[in-house]
């Protein structure tokens, strides 16, 4: 987790984000530390997941900047294409690709995106599977693995481009409840192990154990930023109040 | 399953049988009923069949036409426009003229249409507004006229172009005209056959050499250029072999070697070989079955489909061994007047086919693969024609390929866009995610996905595109309809030809159906 005096990693601000009419996202500015864990809570439509997407890209942000590692996201393809090899990315869906074996999955970005030798990619295919817990799924396909070991398998994929940031787009959302525990068991151990993360997610358990900093968002905007133990205990805004008294 | 389940405790309806492992009445028995149906289907399709082939018997010798297939053997007496025998010497041989010049618009145009309808469907996703709308166009205008009125299109552009003239008279690279295009082309020479034997020796060399380097990969972690290598191996067997190729010629007395004992074996060797090919062909589709039904606990238990399955793999193989027996007996007279049975022709067959390969191997230092080109002259007073170098490609072959390509590579184009299209948006960001360029993330992740989903419906219209060649007939292409059309209009043995025509176009379209299915249970994803 954070240490004193760590470098910014991501900075944004003023980021803002319109889809045609609807803005989603009204100016956020806010920092991210080398090995910081932030969670991102907030009601559905609150502009959570918009916000990480526009860190590697996915989603092209319209005003405001964005930089990541000291580089900064514009149309440039090659910083793009630069930044996206540094921040590794997990969905609410998994969307792992399901014509290629679970370490295939694994081991295509260290093959096409860093030139590695398969050798070396597989065994750290290898190693990232002991990582997560299922080694013995390697040579299977994803659709014979349950939902809680695709997660997993995503986040091994994600982490086999040993990257600087990782992002969680709601990893448990769609996971039975059961499986939820060993996808989050996985991400504690990321975080210990010093990783900086940003996690979108309703778990409020996840957040309030293992953030370093909540941020709250509704309609946006980021309502507030603090320590779990600040949000969970003294919230300052009336909306986030009304928000924990429905979920807690 | 249902056997194990426990009795409830409570007294059941009286109806239903609550005892455990109770056995059914008959006729509400599942297993029972399955056999039951299954051979009724069986019994009524066979007594249709028999119902209406001894009507038509009937019928025909009661208006007095003789029903057989004399005609096949027969002298056909008239000339076909094209094909690789103008002059066909009887009616089979006129029906396989035909039935080539069928194979080769249908294969031609499937290939043709492939890649026009892949190019044309990834055009109409592209993000360039012109070549998106081009696309648009060109589907909605071919899909949307009938295919019999573009291949008169087509055929009506031909016959607009102009004559050939004594000035034409010499070779072309390429020449139009309303008597067909001419077109240069590679033709295989003296020294062909052995040169591809070499060539096809090189293939097999490739292989070891691509899997050798791929080893060397996957060792080291370096770049081995393991195609490139297949494909040097495969240029330099090409190159060495042009060169080298007579020195293959003393195969020839090897190649008339087997000629000769195939030749001299009885002809029940045939019926032995077809009965065995039958017999241990059901024999390993049904050690293959068992296999497929083996668990870790032993062999699952069969169901009743299995067991039907099982017996009819069994009666199929020992019905062709039974043809093959009866063969030996059946007896045809060929067009030179002897009578040979069926085995005697099979064997001949296998015999001349090593003795035609002998010929081939002549020794000869010929180069391989001659050029020629297309050239006009003239025959008799004044009449321009094409000679017989280079490829002619005739007006109607030139209207029915054309019209079957355009038009099924519109519906192609609808098929790829869908596939594309169909592969979700989450396998794209998270290409993207771990940082896959665009060109990487298409051929990787989307186009491998997307061929699964588009071979289904492409296989239905390679199956379109190859029945659709018979509408050939209204520009009078001579293809198997055509040259069946006229062994009708010479022997009025309607019945029979039309027999021939069905089971041509069957077999053509289960060999493609065939090799579809193929391909799309090799691409299958794998799910639990």
């Amino acid at each position: 987790m954070k240490t004193e005096n760590a470098k910014d990693i991501i900075v944004c601000d003023g980021v803002k984000k319109w889809f045609g009419d609807f803005q989603a996202l009204k100016g956020v500015t806010t920092t991210v530390k080398e090995q910081e864990v932030v969670v991102i809570i907030g009601p559905s439509g609150s502009g959570k997941s918009t916000l990480i997407r526009c860190i590697n890209r996915l989603e092209a942000h319209q005003e405001g900047s964005i930089i990541v590692d000291g580089i900064e996201l514009t149309n440039d393809l090659r910083n793009i294409e630069k930044i996206r090899s540094e921040v590794g990315m997990v969905f609410q869906q998994f969307n792992l690709f399901p014509h290629l074996t679970v370490l295939d999955n694994i081991t295509l970005a260290p093959l096409w995106v860093r030139k590695n030798p398969r050798a070396d990619a597989e065994q750290v295919g290898m190693e990232l599977l002991e990582r997560v817990g299922i080694p013995e799924q390697a040579k299977k396909y994803p659709g014979q693995l349950s939902g809680g070991q695709q997660q997993r398998v995503a986040i091994a994929r994600a982490l086999a481009m040993k990257p600087k940031v990782m992002l969680f787009d709601e990893p448990t959302s769609a996971l039975d409840p059961e499986m939820i525990k060993e996808v989050l068991d996985v991400m504690k151990e990321l975080a210990l192990s010093g990783m900086t993360m940003i996690v979108v997610t309703h778990e409020m358990g996840f957040a309030r154990e293992v953030a370093d900093r909540v941020l709250f968002f509704d309609y946006g905007t980021i309502v507030e930023d603090g320590t779990p133990e600040h949000f969970f205990t003294n919230p300052q805004h009336d909306r986030t109040k009304l928000f924990l008294s429905q979920i807690l | 399953m249902e056997r194990e389940n426990k009795a409830p405790d409570a007294a059941g309806d009286s109806a239903v049988s609550t005892r455990v492992h109770a056995r059914p009445p008959i006729w509400r028995n599942i297993s029972v009923i399955k056999w039951v149906a299954q051979l009724a289907a069986l019994v009524a399709v066979l007594a249709l069949f028999w119902l209406l082939g001894s009507e038509a018997a009937k019928n025909f010798s009661a208006s007095g036409i003789s029903f057989g297939w004399d005609w096949l053997s027969d002298p056909f007496g008239v000339n076909i426009r094209e094909g690789i025998d103008v002059n066909p010497d009887s009616g089979a041989r006129a029906l396989v003229v035909g039935a080539v010049n069928t194979l080769r618009v249908a294969i031609s145009g499937i290939f043709a249409a492939t890649i026009l309808g892949t190019v044309v469907g990834v055009a109409r996703l592209s993000r360039n507004w012109i070549v998106n709308r081009l696309a648009t166009v060109y589907i909605e205008i071919i899909r949307n006229i009938p295919l019999l009125v573009q291949i008169f299109f087509w055929s009506a552009l031909t016959i607009g172009l102009s004559d050939l003239v004594e000035d034409d008279v010499g070779t072309h690279l390429f020449k139009a005209s309303n008597k067909g295009f001419g077109l240069a082309w590679l033709f295989p020479s003296t020294g062909f056959w052995p040169w591809l034997l070499i060539v096809i020796v090189g293939l097999v060399a490739a292989k070891f050499v691509a899997a050798w380097r791929t080893r060397l990969m996957e060792e080291t972690g370096k770049e081995a250029y393991s195609l490139t290598y297949a494909f040097g191996t495969v240029a330099l067997f090409g190159l060495v072999g042009w060169f080298i190729h007579p020195i293959l010629g003393f195969l020839s007395g090897v190649w008339d070697a087997i000629g000769d004992f195939i030749g001299g074996l009885p002809s029940s060797t045939v019926s032995v070989v077809i009965a065995a090919a039958g017999l241990l062909g059901a024999a390993w589709w049904i050690r293959q079955f068992f296999e497929s039904r083996r668990t870790p606990a032993g062999f699952g238990k069969m169901t009743d489909d299995d067991i039907f399955r099982i017996v009819f793999a069994g009666l199929v193989g020992l019905g062709v061994a039974l043809v093959g027996f009866a063969l030996g007996g059946a007896s045809i007279e060929t067009p030179g007047g002897d009578v040979l049975t069926v085995a005697e022709l099979i064997r001949n067959g296998f015999s001349n086919g090593f003795h035609w390969f002998a010929d081939k191997f002549t020794g000869d230092s010929g180069g391989p693969i001659s050029f020629s080109q297309a050239n006009v002259e003239v025959r008799g007073a004044g009449f321009t024609q094409f000679g017989t170098d280079g490829i002619i490609i005739t007006p109607p072959f030139f209207a029915v390929w054309v019209g079957v390509t355009l038009y099924t590579a519109a519906f192609i184009a609808e098929i790829v866009r869908g596939g594309i299209l169909a592969v979700s948006k989450g396998q794209t960001e998270a290409a993207q995610a771990v940082g896959l360029k665009r060109s990487q993330y298409l051929r990787l992740i989307i186009l491998p996905q997307a061929f699964r989903i588009i071979l289904p419906p492409m296989g239905n219209q390679y199956l379109n595109l190859a029945k659709n060649t018979s509408l050939g007939l209204a520009v009078a292409f001579a293809d198997i309809v055509a040259v069946g059309f006229t062994a009708i209009n010479q022997t009025g043995q309607s019945l029979p030809v039309v027999l021939v025509w069905m089971a041509f176009f069957v077999t053509m379209s289960l060999i493609i159906s065939g090799i579809v299915n193929y391909y799309n249970r090799k691409l299958k994803l794998v799910e639990r």
